[in-house]
């Protein structure tokens, strides 16, 4: 579904990504862990083009980003982004926070947009707040519609910036609890967090990201119980 | 009659006997006749410099190279030279090129292109000044750039430079006052006239800075409600 | 604070007040000076070149000034300025090609005349609807703010409510609105008008018809009442006519 090869980023004199090789299949979810500055964040902008690589490729679903003929739009029509400070639209409501989208790209109707928009507010357990606006809302409650309106317009991929790391610490469970049920569901997920536990439970895969190159990857239960690289154990020394 | 109103009764009769108060109570329907002109100048003018503005203002965020240019040099002119001389260069060089034009088309067309120019750096300071996290949001859901602009963040923009423009309004007001010098029969103008036959400045002037201060007023205090109102949304 | 910095602002502090004090001694001169208010924007009779003020009136005011035992301080200000400036006491004198009417007799005293002047047309070069005074009804007109020829469109505004009388401060800007055919017409001082013709080489504009308001002099302005200056002023012109330096400058000019 993903595959990054070669990446390089940097801004202005400061190297971010220096070579980096990434893939992820359909269906899975991959957590990435690592300190603060090792690439992360910007690995996963790059992948919806927020940010642009200076060299490499990155192609989404057999298309390449990189390559500057290709419609970017459409892209990101296909890959949802869902972010640390959540980004919410604070001039519309909840429910048209995820409608506006699928009306004004996808054309569809406000019937059927207000539908789709209240089924996926089911989901993440907030058809109450629809017509609330985002001010009103607590920060697990914003996050929640926000992954709402980046399901709304039905992505391949789904994209996660590490989603809880300006929440409260109660507020975390309930938006991890959705994140978990979009994995059981089958959705293609990248998720940079520092929430150990659910990369544990819930990733398929742990990629751990240092000074701007993939310094190990494998099973949650490989990384986390067998690290190899000692820079790896260094990290999960200071964060478990 | 006790002292006091005997001493208040003086006093206004030595106000009112005053030539300049009989010129000034004469004169003032055609002065508030001017206000008139006045006003409609600045709607006027304001209304041309806010959608040419609105051009600028994204021209000077554009990544075309053409626009950026053409909407930063603009801007840098109309900002970097006097509105006075730009009405005479409008008025007697420019204008005349292309019609055969009249102080008050003339007028509306140097205040909306001067207003543009300030509206333009209002514009552009009120999209920055939108949170980047929207832009992103707004693109990676799909959007493309014009679509981000007309449904996230001009409308967040709108919010923040109402402040700006309420005082780009008054000052537009203010400057209107410039094209008497091309006789347009505005307030200032038909100040100036009064002035020429009479002689009696203070009155005069006095009373038309009140005119133009009533105004003023009349607007900040409405923009304030206008703020006020959109704070609590 | 340390004492250097005190001993720095100490000495700040006297040279500030001393400064002026010194200032002051140095202007005190034997000579008495005459603020003269004119509008130096209207050629032959007063204008500005390569930064000095010249003209008919400057040279006649410097001579009635020599003559006078004085020293001329010319202040230029807006025409219709001049009348206010000597009611104020801000100028002693005012001399600007002004004509001496009823009206303005209201409001300030005048020297004998010292010029003959009146009014004339001025039209563009291709005007042939415009050939005299009666033919300005129902045009549009331009003149000088406060000026004789300014109460001229007026009353023939009044004869005519279509009549269009536009108002500029400078008469400069009067003719440039005359060829850029903003306006029919021009009335203005015949002298002026005639230099500004002659000077600009002008094709675009002439002038059309009489001389007209022909009892029109011009005088030199005091404020009411001041009979002290009136009398000076009179006296220097005297002597300025007899003595030839009039003739002399009227040949300079005209």
């Amino acid at each position: 579904m993903i595959k990054v090869i070669d990446l390089y980023k940097s801004f202005e004199q400061l190297h971010v990504l220096k070579g980096v090789n990434f893939q992820v299949a359909p269906r899975e979810v991959v957590c990435v862990i690592g300190p603060s500055g090792s690439g992360k964040s910007t690995l996963l902008r790059c992948i919806n083009k927020l940010e642009e690589a200076n060299s490499g490729h990155i192609y989404i679903d057999g298309k390449e980003l990189t390559n500057p003929k290709t419609d970017i739009n459409l892209i990101r029509q296909q890959v949802g982004m869902v972010f640390q400070l959540f980004n919410l639209f604070p001039h519309k409501s909840t429910l048209e926070n995820i409608t506006l989208a699928p009306i004004k790209i996808k054309e569809l109707s406000k019937a059927s947009a207000d539908k789709l928009a209240l089924e996926l507010l089911g989901k993440v357990g907030l058809t109450d707040k629809a017509h609330v606006y985002p001010n009103k809302l607590s920060g697990g409650q914003k996050q929640r519609v926000a992954i709402a309106r980046a399901l709304a317009m039905q992505p391949k991929v789904m994209l996660f910036d590490e989603p809880t790391s300006s929440l409260d610490p109660e507020m975390v469970g309930e938006v991890l609890a959705v994140m978990k049920d979009l994995a059981i569901e089958g959705m293609t997920m990248v998720v940079v967090t520092h929430e150990m536990g659910f990369a544990r439970e819930v990733g398929h895969r742990v990629v751990f990201m240092d000074d701007g190159v993939i310094v190990e990857e494998g099973t949650p239960q490989e990384i986390f119980d067998n690290p190899k690289n000692p820079r790896t154990k260094a990290f999960l020394s200071k964060v478990l | 009659m006790p002292l006091v109103e005997i001493f208040g009764l003086g006093i206004f009769d030595s106000i009112t006997s005053q030539r300049g108060y009989a010129v000034v109570i004469e004169s003032f329907p055609y002065f508030l006749g001017g206000a008139g002109y006045t006003i409609a100048l600045t709607f006027l003018s304001l209304s041309m410099g806010m959608v040419l503005g609105l051009f600028l203002g994204l021209g000077k965020l554009s990544a075309n190279r053409i626009l950026y240019f053409l909407s930063t040099a603009f801007i840098d002119f109309f900002r970097g030279t006097p509105l006075f001389v730009q009405i005479f260069l409008l008025y007697f060089g420019v204008l005349p090129l292309f019609y055969d034009n009249d102080p008050i088309s003339s007028a509306i067309i140097a205040l909306g292109l001067n207003s543009a120019a300030y509206i333009g750096e209002i514009v552009r300071a009120g999209i920055q000044a939108v949170d980047p996290g929207q832009q992103e949001a707004a693109r990676s859901l799909g959007m493309n750039q014009r679509q981000a602009m007309t449904y996230v963040i001009l409308p967040q923009a709108f919010k923040i430079v109402i402040p700006p423009m309420i005082n780009e309004f008054i000052a537009l007001l203010k400057d209107s006052s410039l094209v008497s010098a091309i006789t347009v029969p505005e307030l200032m103008h038909r100040g100036d006239l009064v002035f020429a036959n009479t002689y009696q400045a203070t009155w005069i002037f006095a009373s038309i800075a009140v005119i133009y201060f009533v105004i003023t007023k009349t607007i900040s205090t409405i923009g304030d409600k206008v703020e006020r109102r959109l704070a609590t949304d | 604070m340390n004492r250097l910095a005190r001993l720095f602002l100490s000495t700040l502090l006297v040279v500030a007040l001393v400064f002026p004090l010194v200032g002051c001694g140095g202007e005190q001169s034997s000579e008495k000076v005459l603020k003269i208010g004119t509008n130096a924007t209207f050629p032959p009779f007063e204008f500005q070149q390569s930064n000095e003020f010249t003209g008919f009136d400057i040279d006649l005011i410097n001579a009635i000034a020599e003559e006078q035992g004085y020293q001329v301080e010319i202040n230029h200000m807006d025409f219709k300025a001049l009348i206010p400036g000597l009611q104020n006491d801000k100028i002693d004198g005012a001399i600007a090609a002004m004509t001496i009417n009823a009206e303005r007799l209201e409001s300030v005293d005048f020297t004998t005349p010292y010029f003959d002047a009146g009014l004339i047309i001025a039209v563009g070069q291709d005007n042939d609807t415009i050939l005299s005074t009666e033919d300005l009804k129902g045009k549009k007109l331009a003149a000088q703010n406060g000026t004789t020829g300014a109460r001229y469109c007026n009353s023939v505004k009044e004869q005519d409510p279509a009549t269009d009388v536009r108002i500029f401060d400078d008469i400069g800007l009067a003719f440039m609105e005359l060829e850029k055919a903003g306006v029919d017409a021009v009335v203005n001082d015949l002298p002026v008008t005639s230099y500004y013709l002659a000077t600009t080489e002008n094709t675009k504009l002439k002038t059309v018809g009489e001389v007209f308001s022909t009892e029109e002099q011009y005088g030199i302005a005091v404020k009411k009442g001041n009979t002290e200056m009136l009398d000076m002023f009179n006296e220097g012109l005297e002597k300025v006519k007899a003595n030839g330096k009039y003739d002399e400058l009227y040949d300079k000019w005209f």
